[in-house]
């Protein structure tokens, strides 16, 4: 055959080096903080600062991997609520049950993954919906269930989850128990979107769903199994939060549009087809590091939250702009 | 004696980062004439009609429309100077009715409330002045493609367009369509109106234009009135090659044992259809818009499956309910409309090839090991000559030849037996188009099969060993081999006394 001649217009890029925004943002937002208390830069501290960012880390995870399949999971701060409160009521005191229970929860929360995932996946009701309806489904049941107000107690061995802290260990000084959780459970997540298949089929599925299944792509079990791993991530963040606050009946309450504005931040698109687990762990650290900053300028909670909306649009907008110009 | 031309665009350029899209490109057109521009994708030809739309400032040149100077920075300007676009893609709104779109963005008002009545009687009258059957009042989404580009069509005329753009006006229609739209465009060039016609269908373009604009890389090769211009010279102008060794030589061998077999397919679009295809064999399917041809590509794929029948593939009796399991079956899919069906436009040419391969694997397969390493598929989309600078940019960045060829690995990599083809080289330069059929001949030579659905009449007839033609959703007969266009729109207007549901291996 002939050499054909072709269209000039595929130029060579120059190689673009891939560090994630997040990190860059955090590096940055973290300087500050240290610029304001330097014992922030000490081991001891930057450990307790990951302990209490681990659930939001943990939660923006899960929600990645919806986003990248195109959709959305409110519904993950009503569970992590649900999980405290019925930790708190099943277990009522008695520290043998504590892993049955553990266990149960799990399977609660797993349930709830099944229901988002089948009723977006067969019943092809948006996300935003389906996830807000089990949101609301989750807190009402909750709270019915609790009387409106935290009962009962969490023994120890539950709360050490979130708040034992191993001390003269070499090196780092300090380890908290929930910075070991964390770092296991991002391993996972990364393992299942870069260790397996499923990571590119979630990002083929949040591209172009119709070209996927044209492909032979399981896009219904692609989409089900993302709000799965959600579910389970706000299980594990709803473990967390209940061993270093106590019982409350709003221990999770705006953390899902926290994990949202993590993984935005960190650069994965929403409405799917881009980011990776570097987006959401970055993103989470970033937007936690930027809380304890506020809290160390002495701002009010109510414009935390203020702040919060902006950066949650700022990154959005952020991220169409880099999108548009890009085409 | 020089007419003042309508339209004469001067020593436009146009750069973009890193690439000269335009460059002292000069064109005019006179009223009452139809000047088609040909050229490759990429060749410029959008770009200049961007120009003169408004939708790009051009970097130098001047526009005149009848002589005077102009200068448009916003498409509305262009608009309201008369000059009209018809893009490939049509931009109505499904939901609302003919009249309504017509008017959009136009509405008539009377004493601040809309006057309905007066736009239904003026839309008639648009409609009818273009030889349209339509309902001003019908929704644009109950309509054909050929009917809604009648409608835009119509709502150009509104605008009193003294310049319209056709842009691959026909690339959605049908051989019957295509005939009506361009005695329309005849009708309109009788009026005075100056058409500018795009097409990648060298017949049509011959048919219809009075003069005939070649660019090739950004710049004119020439200008040239049709007579003047034999398609083997606008081919070699457009590609720098001839047109002989076009299509690929048909096979020696004879077709070998039977590889699919379809007996009695039936659903809500096809009626009783019984063909089938034999191993090296390219079956063509051909028929109108309406003729169940795109639904027998959805059944065999399995996304608007068959409701009875049967369907043996090497034999074994297989069911093609969902496309997941046509393609684990080994049929795959290369869709017309490929942006929207075909790609992932936003991930890399190597995850779109290893898409299905990584769909069908268990859900634990490490994603980029054995038969998904990088250089096992780099290798494979290397020998179907993909060219990309790397094989890990987006595939969106690709030319739709390239896009095409992309997909056609993604199905190699899966080892399918059957490839359903739906208009393979819709939207694609002849010569990647060459590239495809040498591709699709190959893939049948190694003992696979092909069916190709298409409404390019000479593409059939140049690449299918075989043309089954629908008519109604029946198999209204197949001709073999050589047969021509004539032989084929018989057939496709269910003029044939043929037996019906006879494919006749």
């Amino acid at each position: 055959m002939m050499t054909v001649p072709q269209t000039s217009a595929s130029l060579r890029r120059p190689a673009r080096i891939a560090i994630n925004a997040g990190l860059v943002i955090f590096i940055a937002l973290y300087a500050a903080i240290g610029f304001l208390q330097p014992n922030y830069l000490e081991p001891g501290l930057f450990m307790n600062f990951l302990r209490r960012a681990a659930p939001l880390v943990i939660l923006a995870c899960g929600q990645l991997y919806v986003i990248l399949t195109g959709g959305f999971d409110l519904s993950m701060g009503a569970v992590a609520t649900l999980v405290v409160l019925a930790a708190s009521i099943l277990i009522n005191g008695d520290p043998d049950t504590t892993w049955a229970v553990i266990g149960a929860l799990y399977v609660m929360g797993v349930s709830i993954g099944l229901v988002n995932g089948f009723v977006v996946a067969f019943l092809k009701v948006p996300s935003i919906i389906t996830t807000l309806g089990t949101m609301l489904l989750v807190n009402g049941l909750a709270l019915a269930w609790s009387g409106g107000a935290a009962r009962g107690d969490l023994p120890d061995n539950f709360r050490n989850l979130g708040r034992l802290v191993w001390r003269d260990v070499s090196v780092i000084g300090t380890l908290p128990l929930a910075a070991v959780v964390l770092a296991g459970f991002v391993a996972l997540a990364w393992f299942g979107l870069n260790g397996t298949v499923y990571g590119k089929r979630a990002l083929a599925v949040g591209d172009n769903p119709r070209a996927a299944e044209l492909a032979g792509t399981p896009v219904a079990a692609t989409r089900i199994l993302a709000f799965v791993v959600s579910a389970v991530s706000a299980v594990t963040a709803g473990i967390l939060l209940g061993g270093f606050s106590g019982v409350s009946v709003n221990a999770g309450e705006g953390l899902e549009l926290q994990a949202i504005a993590a993984c935005v931040i960190g650069g994965a698109q929403l409405l799917g087809g881009r980011g990776s687990v570097w987006s959401a762990v970055f993103g989470a650290l970033s937007l936690f590091a930027l809380f304890t900053l506020l809290n160390l300028l002495g701002l009010p909670q109510a414009l935390r939250d203020s702040i919060q909306g902006v950066i949650l649009i700022a990154a959005v907008g952020a991220s169409m702009w880099r999108t548009r110009r890009r085409n | 004696m020089m007419a003042v031309p309508a339209l004469s665009m001067t020593g436009i350029s146009k750069v973009f980062p890193g690439v000269r899209a335009l460059d002292g490109v000069d064109f005019e057109c006179l009223s009452g004439e139809v000047h088609a521009i040909c050229g490759e994708n990429g060749a410029g030809k959008s770009t200049l009609m961007k120009i003169l739309g408004g939708s790009y400032r051009p970097d130098a040149g001047t526009i005149q429309l009848a002589g005077q100077a102009v200068r448009f920075t916003h498409p509305r300007q262009a608009a309201e100077a008369g000059i009209a676009i018809i893009h490939q893609e049509l931009s109505l709104l499904p939901h609302r009715t003919v009249a309504e779109n017509i008017f959009m963005g136009r509405e008539i008002a009377r004493r601040g409330l809309l006057d309905k009545a007066g736009m239904r009687r003026k839309a008639a009258a648009l409609l009818s002045r273009i030889g349209a059957a339509i309902d001003p009042q019908a929704l644009v989404s109950s309509l054909s493609i050929a009917l809604q580009q009648l409608v835009e069509i119509a709502k150009a005329l509104l605008m009193d367009a003294r310049i319209l753009v056709m842009d691959e006006p026909t690339a959605a229609l049908d051989e019957r369509d295509s005939r009506a739209l361009l005695g329309l465009v005849e009708g309109l060039r009788r009026e005075g109106v100056s058409i500018i016609y795009i097409s990648h269908r060298m017949p049509e373009v011959m048919a219809i234009a009075d003069r005939i604009t070649i660019l090739k890389d950004g710049k004119k090769v020439w200008t040239r009135p049709c007579d003047a211009a034999p398609i083997d010279e606008i081919v070699r102008a457009m590609v720098g090659r001839d047109l002989k060794d076009f299509y690929p030589a048909t096979p020696v061998s004879a077709p070998g044992e039977v590889l699919l077999a379809v007996e009695g397919g039936t659903n809500a679009g096809l009626r009783d259809l019984t063909f089938e295809v034999r191993a090296g064999e390219i079956i063509g399917v051909a028929g109108l818009e309406d003729s169940g041809k795109g639904a027998l590509a959805q059944a065999l794929v399995g996304d608007v499956p068959f409701t009875g029948g049967a369907v043996t593939l090497r034999g074994k009796r297989i069911a093609l309910r969902t496309p997941r399991q046509a393609t684990a079956a080994g049929i795959g899919y290369l869709p017309g409309d490929r942006k929207s069906e075909g790609l992932a436009l936003r991930q890399s040419v190597r995850d779109n090839a290893l898409l299905t391969l990584r769909s069908l694997m268990g859900l634990f397969t490490r994603p980029q090991q054995g038969a998904l390493a990088h250089d096992v598929i780099d290798e494979r989309l290397g020998a179907m000559d993909v060219r990309a600078a790397d094989f890990g940019q987006e595939i969106g960045t690709l030319s739709g030849g390239n896009q095409q060829k992309a997909i056609i690995v993604r199905w190699l990599a899966q080892a399918s037996d059957i490839l359903v083809f739906v208009e393979p080289t819709r939207g694609i330069d002849i010569a990647a188009k060459a590239a495809i059929y040498e591709t699709m001949r190959a893939f049948a030579d190694s003992g696979r099969g092909i069916v190709v659905i298409s409404s390019d009449m000479p593409e059939l007839i140049g690449i299918a060993d075989r043309v089954l033609v629908m008519h109604q959703g029946r198999v209204s007969g197949a001709v073999p081999r050589g047969a021509n266009e004539e032989d084929i729109m018989h057939l496709a207007l269910g003029l044939a006394d043929a037996p019906r549901g006879e494919a006749g291996a």
